[in-house]
């Protein structure tokens, strides 16, 4: 996926001028996510089991190497293939060279964020495939031609009245259909593509190392049918997607099922071990499996001391649903696949701090994206790490660099102090804001009043 | 063997040495271990009915399933006849013993209005039933009804004791259903039978024996 956060503050004003819906639709949704969070770990300890998460994912990143080497020898035991990829380039190699050999028409895609950052979708059909997102959610921005707004719910910032228009010019439903009606077309377009197709591609929310199982979370069932249905299915999977032992991913389906949207568990799980059909032994299934282990930009996250923590990540979205600066704008502001909080801090280690550079600043800093998070990533303490190696290397505006410096001289001089306080309090905030610096300080901040005396007026008089 | 030889070898052994140059100095963090018995999820719905079936009924009407709880052989056979009745045809999974298999012409399982699958066993912790593609998945997905057998005794009271009973004989994918297919992907409305069956009916043989 191309990178386009250096426009994030751009791309944030235009979403708040022209769209002002989406703020709306991605607030309601992110606090029905969170207040759902909120009552599943009500009843539970949830402090402890965070510790516990955070234990179990960082044991496993300290020892990824080994469990990495486990898991795929469980997946070449069981018949899978397993391919090993450094860059997207890697990935689109692979997938060519099947997409030939297979002889690949068709394929349906079950929603998988690392396939967007490596982007699967322009790769096939660059090739010739009919590709189907085939979760609602995504299917809807396929037929947008958007990405993904939200790790979970991909088009939480389209309300009914947008997919009733959509639907309606593509699909020829009513213009007042009902969700249930506008459902069933996406479904009799996907159930078709399902049973025609020959390649399923998903992601994979865990890797088990003991037993070499990709697991897979959804609501839908699009999941089970893009890795049950076609003949050829192929698992993309982040190498940080590893849990050591079988024992761990039955908590952990738990823990990122009621982060996420509260439910004790995604209504339907795959745990998949290796192909089916003729070659497993069974009486369906794909008869090829073969499962990715994807790396790009992953080490380089890995070899940071102090961002390798935001590989624990899970892709809950608990951090997206209560940060409030995601809600103002929802995903496209962020311009890469991963936004909100987490995508603020693993953005810039998995692409690069310049591409990304504005986004750790996409933050008030209060800190709510720390407390939801269940393996507990430092996600403020990592926002002030990507900050201070912005400044360092000179990315920051130099107007806020010569700004906090004249700050700091003003503040140690009382007199120039003095002088400053008393035009501040003068000047009408029109014209203040039109000073060469303040016009840029000022474009995301609002400038402090200053209302009576000051406080050295005050301590002059004598304070009653 | 399956490693894909060609560039796949160089790529998986940089990709290996860059984990461990990455790993180098960084002090290795000790496995948690088993997650502790007070750290798990509460397995009875709402704080009551720990008994696994029971909380297992709780959970699964919980998320929009349906739970039938049967005596034994003649009253599943009589349930049986009366819920086929709803249905034109049938796609059975294999193994489903002879007397669950209601009688109704069969269909494949793309035309088929109901499935039949027999669990290989259940979560009550998390309301679901853990189905082997053994028995073949596309009656468990394609059509609308999903029918699934769960004998009690098969019925664990957490997720992890669901899974490791399992352990030793892992399929080539083994699946949760906890629920009927829903979606809320359009303005946040919940929509069932999306894409998996819209209906899901647990039925539990309670008597323990040879079904």
């Amino acid at each position: 996926m191309e990178v386009h956060s250096r426009d994030y503050a751009k791309r944030a004003r235009a979403i708040l001028r022209d769209t002002p819906g989406v703020r709306e639709a991605v607030t309601a949704a992110t606090r029905s996510f969170d207040d759902h969070r909120r009552s599943a770990f009500a009843e539970l300890d949830g402090e402890a089991l965070r510790d516990w998460a955070e234990g179990v994912k960082s044991h496993a990143l300290t020892h990824l190497d080994r469990y990495l080497e486990q898991a795929e020898s469980r997946l070449m035991e069981r018949g899978a293939h397993v391919h090993w990829a450094e860059t997207a380039e890697d990935v689109h190699r692979i997938l060519r060279e099947l997409v030939e050999r297979e002889g690949v028409r068709r394929a349906v895609k079950a929603k998988s964020m690392l396939s967007e950052e490596v982007g699967v979708n322009p790769l096939l059909e660059a090739e010739g495939v009919e590709v189907f997102e085939t979760d609602l959610g995504e299917y809807i921005i396929q037929l947008l031609g958007e990405p993904p707004s939200h790790i979970v719910g991909p088009a939480i910032h389209r309300s009914l009245e947008d997919t009733q228009a959509l639907f309606s010019e593509r699909l020829g439903t009513a213009t007042d259909a009902s969700p249930e009606e506008l459902a069933g077309a996406a479904r009799g377009i996907l159930r078709e593509a399902f049973l025609a197709a020959d390649l399923g591609i998903s992601g994979g929310n865990f890797l088990v190392a003991e037993t070499g199982s990709i697991a897979l979370i959804e609501n839908e069932g699009n999941i089970r049918m893009s890795t049950s249905l076609p003949r050829v299915h192929v698992a993309l999977v982040g190498i940080e997607k590893i849990l050591p032992r079988l024992a761990d991913l039955s908590t952990f389906l738990q823990v990122t099922s009621k982060s996420a949207t509260g439910q004790p568990v995604g209504t339907f799980v795959s745990i998949i071990q290796g192909p089916g059909g003729s070659r497993g032994g069974e009486p369906d299934g794909p008869e090829e499996l073969h499962v990715v282990l994807v790396d790009n930009g992953r080490t380089r996250l890995l070899a940071d001391p102090e961002a390798w923590e935001a590989l624990r990540c899970v892709r809950c979205g608990a951090c997206l649903n209560i940060c409030p600066v995601y809600r103002q704008t929802g995903g496209h502001a962020y311009g890469y696949v991963y936004s909100g909080p987490i995508g603020a801090v693993i953005s810039p280690g998995l692409v690069s701090l310049e591409e990304t550079f504005p986004l750790p600043f996409a933050s008030s800093l209060c800190g709510a994206c720390a407390e939801v998070c269940p393996v507990r990533i430092p996600i403020p303490h990592l926002l002030h790490t990507w900050r201070e190696r912005a400044v360092e290397q000179g990315l920051t505006e130099g107007t806020a660099r010569s700004l906090m410096k004249g700050w700091s001289r003003a503040a140690t001089h009382p007199r120039l102090f003095d002088w400053i306080e008393r035009a501040m309090a003068v000047l009408p905030d029109g014209i203040s804001r039109r000073l060469p610096m303040l016009r840029d300080w000022t474009r995301g901040r609002s400038l402090p009043r200053a209302t009576g005396p000051t406080f050295r007026e005050i301590w002059k008089d004598g304070i009653e | 063997m399956n490693r894909e030889a060609e560039g796949g070898a160089g790529a998986r052994d940089r990709i290996l040495a860059r984990i461990r140059e990455a790993n180098g100095s960084r002090e290795t963090v000790e496995h948690p271990g088993t997650l502790p018995a007070g750290l798990e999820p509460p397995v009875a719905y709402g704080g009551q009915r720990p008994d696994p079936v029971d909380a297992l009924e709780d959970r699964l009407s919980a998320a929009g399933g349906r739970v039938v709880r049967l005596s034994g052989p003649d009253s599943a056979r009589r349930w049986l006849e009366e819920f086929a009745q709803e249905f034109a045809s049938v796609s059975i999974c294999e193994g489903v013993p002879e007397l669950l298999c209601p009688s109704l012409p069969n269909a494949q399982p793309e035309q088929a209005g109901l499935g039949v699958s027999m669990a290989v066993g259940a979560a009550a912790q998390t309301g679901s039933l853990l189905l082997s593609s053994t028995e073949g998945r596309r009656s468990q997905l394609l059509p609308p009804t999903h029918l699934v057998w769960v004998r009690a005794q098969d019925v664990h009271a957490t997720l992890g004791a669901a899974l490791e009973a399992r352990m030793g004989d892992l399929p080539a994918a083994l699946a949760l259903h906890s629920g009927p297919s829903k979606s809320a992907d359009i303005g946040r409305i919940i929509v069932t039978g999306v894409h998996g069956p819209g209906r899901l009916v647990a039925a539990v043989l309670e008597e323990s024996g040879d079904w």
